[in-house]
């Protein structure tokens, strides 16, 4: 059931959503509370695993309410300091564990066993969730919760416990304080948007992913113009892949009455890097903006600070994704560009006038997107490697290599991968459709509520038509789900 | 433009008591105090939320419904274009048995899966066949001319074991097609107890289903999960494969199967008597290629010969007596057939002069053999089967050695000498006219050495 892709999953979210709707709206959060943990404990192995859940929401709500209630500082700042010790501990105890004591080992000489941990599920999120809470009260941004069911639901709501977005009580806290009546309006909404999160996700990501995987499978064998082609639809395929989780993850919960955190807003419309990230996986980069990179001081110092802020927030998110080096690797690439790009925008601004091709808004829009697409698709090969466990330095290495022929031998390698027949073309149009479509950060749900009823269920037959056609099914999970 | 209010000319005292100031003059209309809400009891209340939820609901599943034709169109797609033959057998099986109801008779009959096909033959066939034939190899020359009537299927599959023949039948009476005439070719080894009996293409299964559930014979058989089969109907992976294949050989002279192997089964074109290679009629029966048909007497004598030695490897190896399990199955299935309302036909078809000649002279190796017709034929005088022919040739009036292809097999000129034909069996059944099953007595000893003539 933890997949979205499994009939499980469908039934078991159908059989909330019908309920939570037959139940008078006081009682919902409750039954909903009580549909988090069971989505929670349906797997055997993650039966144990679901007192982390709750113990995670308890600490947090109870330092929560001290904190919210206590006016001595010290007292807030301990309870504080106790709930991220809580939160950050559960997170390098599950995640990073294995990873600590490969460094202390190092450093030290004395030996760490290594543990065959589990993860709980959704860990990330919940603690990152949690977190946000215990935070916001400290800051006064959250009124404290006296309620812990309702904190509780918040902390375990079932869309958000597979890839996110991360959300924060504040914006929650009204919707589940107040349910939402039955909007026939609403569900018809989410339940598109689920439909186009599946399709985006089946359609488009699933069937790149299979000349991609191939490509990273074994860079070294690879030349630079596969590469480079992988690279640029490796940026695309995580977009798809992650965007349509979310879009299933937020029709979901629309569907239940709940509105989500956008987590995406046409991230390939930007047009320099900083603005890319800003735009893109939002709840986890807003996250770390409001936690993290403001805390250290944000943009309101020098510059040189400024910058060490911006790479160190992106090293973090790196560490986030993964104990992994190449995860660390990427989030310092990204920082670094990100870096590069803010230090030096004052002088690209004074030059742009002499440049000939900005003399049009539109096409130097364009040329800033493509170039900012490059770089964004240049630092992903390094988060492509971690997944599919290739070298990074064998990819980039072998950018520079085997350009004698061009892209001629792209097309049959994309064939040997399956991407065969019409598939090219119905992924070039589909691809083409979805940015389309949300271009400018459209609320497609609310978008095709919009349109009438011919139009609307043609594009319902489409979007199903081309997932029964086009769609991979038995394929992987979602990228994000192992985050 | 808006109308300004007047200014008043002189002060005007302002009330500042509870009382409100009157309205000034061109103000804007005092604002209807807003309705109250109107409180509903606990019961309207309960009604409205339930009348409220019965209308969305039903709203919700009536749009849910128009989502309904996408699901019928690829469960009816799967399950026509069926590329891994889950629910219409194997691809190259169903081209064979589609060209055969069509009244084709289909090429390349060697390379056939001729289970599969009368499988598939039973389950698609549109009409019941009146007569159906059981057996092995030796049961195909029963052909429409040779049987009697039009509506014959001939069910016999080379090699065919005693489960291969019960099967068949047990086939057509799951699917509701219960044949009036069962025409039974019983091969020796249809009454030897024992695994060499078997031959490893039948299917085992079935024959488990079929004495587990009908004769009520213990066996290791288990329900099949037919959910998880059915499932592959829903299945978008599933359906996807079907637009694959079916894409694939739309138009194409060459159908492949799921593997994209050419199937080579194909209308017989001319002359059916005339054909190079060994066809499947439309009514089941064989007909061999033309040299294999015409060959002289010395060749079919040869064949003859070669077959002496290797009589018991065609499932009787250590065939030394029936076996009391197979002559009570035998029985169950005859009672079975007849409850279904079935008229069983046995029919003995007989071997070559010389190859039976040639096991009276073993008969030790034979024993069991030697017992099998004796046996049946006492048990059709007692339960009044209908049997005709004989193992022995020379029980046979006529016969001869043109009248086989080779040692095992006769041909229908044969089988004419001996098969009266299903409508001449029928009517003797009703007049009460079937010949004596005893009247025959077929040889199982060695001959007794002649006597040297004396000498003069």
């Amino acid at each position: 059931m933890n997949d979205l892709f499994s009939l499980a999953y469908l039934g078991f979210f159908a059989a909330a959503a019908l309920l939570n709707y037959l139940l008078p709206r006081v009682v919902r959060p409750y039954f909903l509370l009580a549909a988090n943990y069971a989505f929670y404990c349906y797997a055997p192995e993650n039966r144990p695993l679901a007192a982390v859940l709750a113990g995670a929401t308890l600490v947090t709500w109870l330092c929560g309410l001290v904190i919210g209630k206590c006016r001595v500082k010290a007292v807030r700042v301990l309870f504080l300091l106790l709930a991220l010790a809580g939160g950050v501990g559960i997170l390098l105890y599950y995640k990073y564990w294995n990873l600590l004591a490969d460094a202390v080992t190092g450093l030290t000489g004395a030996r760490m066993a290594h543990l065959d941990l589990l993860t709980p599920l959704g860990l990330s999120y919940f603690t990152f969730a949690a977190l946000s809470y215990t935070i916001d009260v400290f800051r006064k941004r959250c009124r404290v919760e006296p309620n812990l069911l309702h904190y509780a639901m918040f902390v375990s709501f079932f869309p958000t416990m597979i890839t996110g977005p991360i959300e924060r009580y504040p914006h929650l806290r009204p919707q589940i304080q107040n349910p939402r009546r039955f909007s026939y309006s609403r569900c018809a909404g989410g339940l598109f948007r689920i439909l186009w999160g599946y399709m985006k996700k089946m359609v488009i990501a699933d069937n790149l992913a299979q000349y991609v995987s191939l490509v990273f499978a074994a860079p070294e064998t690879m030349g630079g113009p596969h590469l480079a082609v992988a690279s640029l639809l490796f940026a695309v395929q995580l977009y798809m892949d992650f965007s349509g989780c979310c879009d299933i993850a937020l029709g979901v919960a629309r569907i239940l009455g709940y509105d989500l955190i956008e987590n995406f807003n046409d991230p390939f419309a930007a047009t320099n890097f900083s603005a890319l990230w800003a735009r893109w996986h939002i709840s986890m980069t807003g996250w770390f903006r409001d936690y993290i990179y403001i805390p250290l001081g944000g943009s309101r110092c020098g510059m040189a600070r400024c910058l060490l802020n911006v790479v160190i927030v992106f090293v973090v998110s790196g560490l986030w994704h993964g104990a992994d080096w190449r995860y660390l690797l990427w989030g310092l690439i990204c920082g670094l560009i990100s870096a590069a790009g803010r230090a030096t925008l004052p002088l690209r601004r004074r030059l742009w006038r002499f440049n000939p091709l900005y003399r049009a808004q539109w096409l130097q829009n364009f040329l800033q997107r493509c170039i900012t697409f490059l770089l964004f698709a240049a630092a992903m090969a390094c988060f492509a490697c971690a997944l599919y466990n290739a070298d990074p330095l064998a990819v980039y290495t072998g950018l520079a290599r085997g350009w004698q022929n061009g892209l001629a031998g792209v097309p049959a390698l994309l064939h040997d991968s399956g991407i065969d027949g019409r598939l090219p073309v119905v992924l070039t149009c589909a691809a083409a459709i979805v940015f389309a479509a949300e271009s400018g950060g459209r609320n497609i749900a609310r978008w095709v509520r919009r349109q009438n009823f011919v139009l609307r269920w043609t594009l319902y037959y489409a979007a199903g038509a081309a997932i029964l056609f086009f769609g991979v099914f038995g394929q992987s999970a979602f990228i994000y789900q192992q985050f | 433009m808006a109308s300004r209010p007047p200014v008043p000319r002189t002060t005007q005292p302002i009330h500042r008591g509870a009382v409100a100031a009157p309205p000034r003059p061109g103000a804007a209309p005092a604002r209807r105090p807003a309705r109250r809400k109107r409180r509903h009891s606990l019961w309207g209340r309960f009604w409205l939320g339930f009348v409220r939820r019965l209308y969305f609901g039903a709203k919700t599943l009536f749009k849910l419904a128009l989502c309904v034709p996408v699901l019928v169109f690829m469960v009816w797609f799967s399950y026509t274009v069926d590329r891994s033959g889950l629910f219409q057998g194997e691809l190259a099986p169903r081209r064979i048995v589609d060209l055969m109801l069509q009244g084709y008779d289909v090429t390349n009959f060697d390379s056939m899966d001729e289970r599969e096909v009368v499988q598939l033959y039973a389950q698609d066939v549109p009409e019941t066949p009146q007569v159906i034939g059981v057996g092995s190899s030796r049961v195909l020359q029963f052909s429409r001319e040779v049987i009697g009537t039009d509506s014959f299927f001939n069910m016999g599959v080379t090699g065919a074991d005693v489960r291969d023949n019960m099967t068949s039948y047990y086939k057509m009476v799951t699917y509701g097609k219960v044949p009036d005439v069962l025409v039974w070719s019983v091969d020796p080894w249809v009454f030897y107890d024992d695994p060499m009996a078997y031959d490893e293409r039948a299917d085992a299964d079935l024959y488990n289903e079929f004495l587990t559930k009908v004769l009520g014979v213990p066996t290791d058989y288990e329900e099949p999960d037919q959910v998880e089969l059915w499932k592959a109907l829903a299945e978008p992976a599933y359906f996807q494969g079907n637009v694959d294949y079916f894409v694939k050989n739309r138009g194409q002279d060459v159908v492949t199967d799921d593997e994209g192997n050419a199937i080579d089964f194909n209308p017989v074109q001319g002359d059916p008597y005339a054909q190079p290679t060994n066809i499947k009629r439309s009514d089941g029966s064989v007909l061999y290629e033309t040299t294999f048909r015409d060959q002289t007497q010395d060749q079919i004598l040869a064949l003859a010969a070669a077959a002496c030695t290797t009589f018991n490897s065609v499932h009787m190896e250590g065939f030394d007596a029936m076996g009391e399990t197979a002559m009570a199955a035998f029985e169950a299935f005859i009672d079975y057939a007849h409850e279904q309302g079935t008229t069983v036909i046995l029919v003995l078809s007989p071997w070559h002069p010389y190859l039976y000649d040639y096991l009276l002279t073993e008969t030790d190796l034979h024993r069991g053999f030697f017992q099998v017709e004796n046996w049946v034929r006492q048990y059709c005088a007692e339960h009044g089967v209908p049997l005709y022919g004989s193992y022995d040739p020379s029980c046979i009036e006529g016969i001869e050695e043109l009248d086989f292809f080779d040692g095992l097999h006769c041909k229908d000129t044969g089988i004419r000498k001996f098969f009266p034909g299903v409508p001449a069996v029928l009517d003797a059944v009703a007049n009460g006219s079937v010949p004596d099953p005893l009247g025959i007595t077929p040889r199982t000893t060695p001959p007794a050495p002649e006597e040297p003539a004396p000498a003069e």
